[in-house]
């Protein structure tokens, strides 16, 4: 075993600074140029870096979030169902599945993702719910655009 | 359903060709509804480091319907990189110049800019008019949904058909028409 740290201890006896700038040099020995060799400019750099994985932390949990969603509503377009009411869906019909499980089955399992779609659905059709946002987009059930989900449903009996 | 064949997926990774008819289309409205395809965000398995996207063949470029007063108003900057280089040119001398420039600078400039913007962009081809090499049309195996309906025109519709059409009233006799 190699004790890299006792020659360093032996050298250096006398005030704290070698020790204080050693620290910030550790942290910058991954940096390119005067950013990791010269000391005032490293520990600027460090503190930057510092900062911004305090924020990164957050950011990674919102995309993994946006990522997620981006998954769910490309599957819920595929069995023509919006994001919107695919979740009020499963909601009404108890199934309470988080964005990571339900983007997990949309890519890996989708014959599963797809009897959920169905199913909710089905429950939203049962409970007479209109999705307002399908105003928009239409959904038709095959390519004839003057073919609208929603004016099925308007003229269906409830 | 055996487990495996209920996770069994086919063609997840193969590239599809989808076909899209900008006649009468927004092409700022519908450059979300082609950048989603060009990047693959119509796939469960979209990721931003994931190559999953599409080739995306519009055709009718010629044929877009830009909004309002949009043909007059818009104009496109662009600048040489030398002192007085810049020029803006308006949107109907743009779609003169280039009939597929438009909704081909709306596509590109939907998708935020990043190094695979430029590498996405070659996944889109324009054609002015119906003319689709023989090579290319071959491959195309999806159509995408119009955004709008294309309106019908009125002297498109067969003269038989106008006069079938029931009126409210008859014009008197007497009565100019301009």
């Amino acid at each position: 075993m190699v004790f890299l740290t006792i020659a360093n201890l032996i050298r250096c006896r006398g005030p704290d600074e070698f020790w204080r700038k050693r620290k910030i040099f550790r942290l910058a020995a991954h940096y390119i140029g005067r950013r990791r060799n010269c000391y005032s400019v490293a520990v600027r750099n460090v503190h930057h870096a510092l900062v911004y994985a305090t924020k990164a932390r957050r950011l990674k949990k919102q995309d993994m979030k946006d990522l997620w969603d981006t998954r769910i509503s490309a599957a819920c377009e595929q069995h023509n169902i919006t994001a919107f009411s695919m979740r009020e869906g499963l909601e009404r019909s108890n199934i309470l599945l988080d964005r990571k499980s339900l983007s997990d089955l949309a890519a890996w399992e989708p014959k599963t993702f797809q009897c959920l779609a169905a199913v909710a659905s089905r429950k939203l059709h049962l409970d007479g719910f209109i999705d307002g946002t399908d105003q928009k987009a239409p959904t038709g059930k095959n390519l004839n655009l003057d073919n609208v989900i929603l004016d099925d449903w308007l003229k269906e009996k409830k | 359903m055996s487990a495996a064949k209920r996770v069994q997926q086919w063609a997840t990774f193969a590239r599809t060709w989808h076909i899209f008819d900008c006649k009468w289309q927004d092409p700022y409205l519908s450059a979300n509804v082609i950048k989603k395809y060009l990047m693959g965000m119509h796939k469960p398995i979209y990721h931003p480091m994931n190559d999953c996207g599409d080739v995306v063949v519009c055709i009718n470029s010629r044929d877009i319907a830009l909004r309002g007063d949009d043909w007059r108003q818009r104009a496109y900057f662009h600048h040489t990189g030398y002192p007085g280089g810049a020029s803006w040119t308006l949107a109907w001398e743009v779609h003169n110049k280039d009939p597929t420039m438009i909704i081909k600078k709306a596509v590109y400039r939907s998708m935020k800019g990043n190094l695979q913007r430029r590498h996405t962009m070659q996944r889109m081809l324009i054609y002015p008019g119906e003319e689709v090499p023989e090579d290319i049309m071959q491959n195309v195996t999806n159509q995408i949904r119009q955004l709008r309906p294309v309106p019908t025109r009125l002297d498109h519709i067969p003269e038989d058909e106008v006069k079938k059409y029931p009126k409210v009233m008859e014009y008197p006799e007497d009565y100019v028409l301009k």
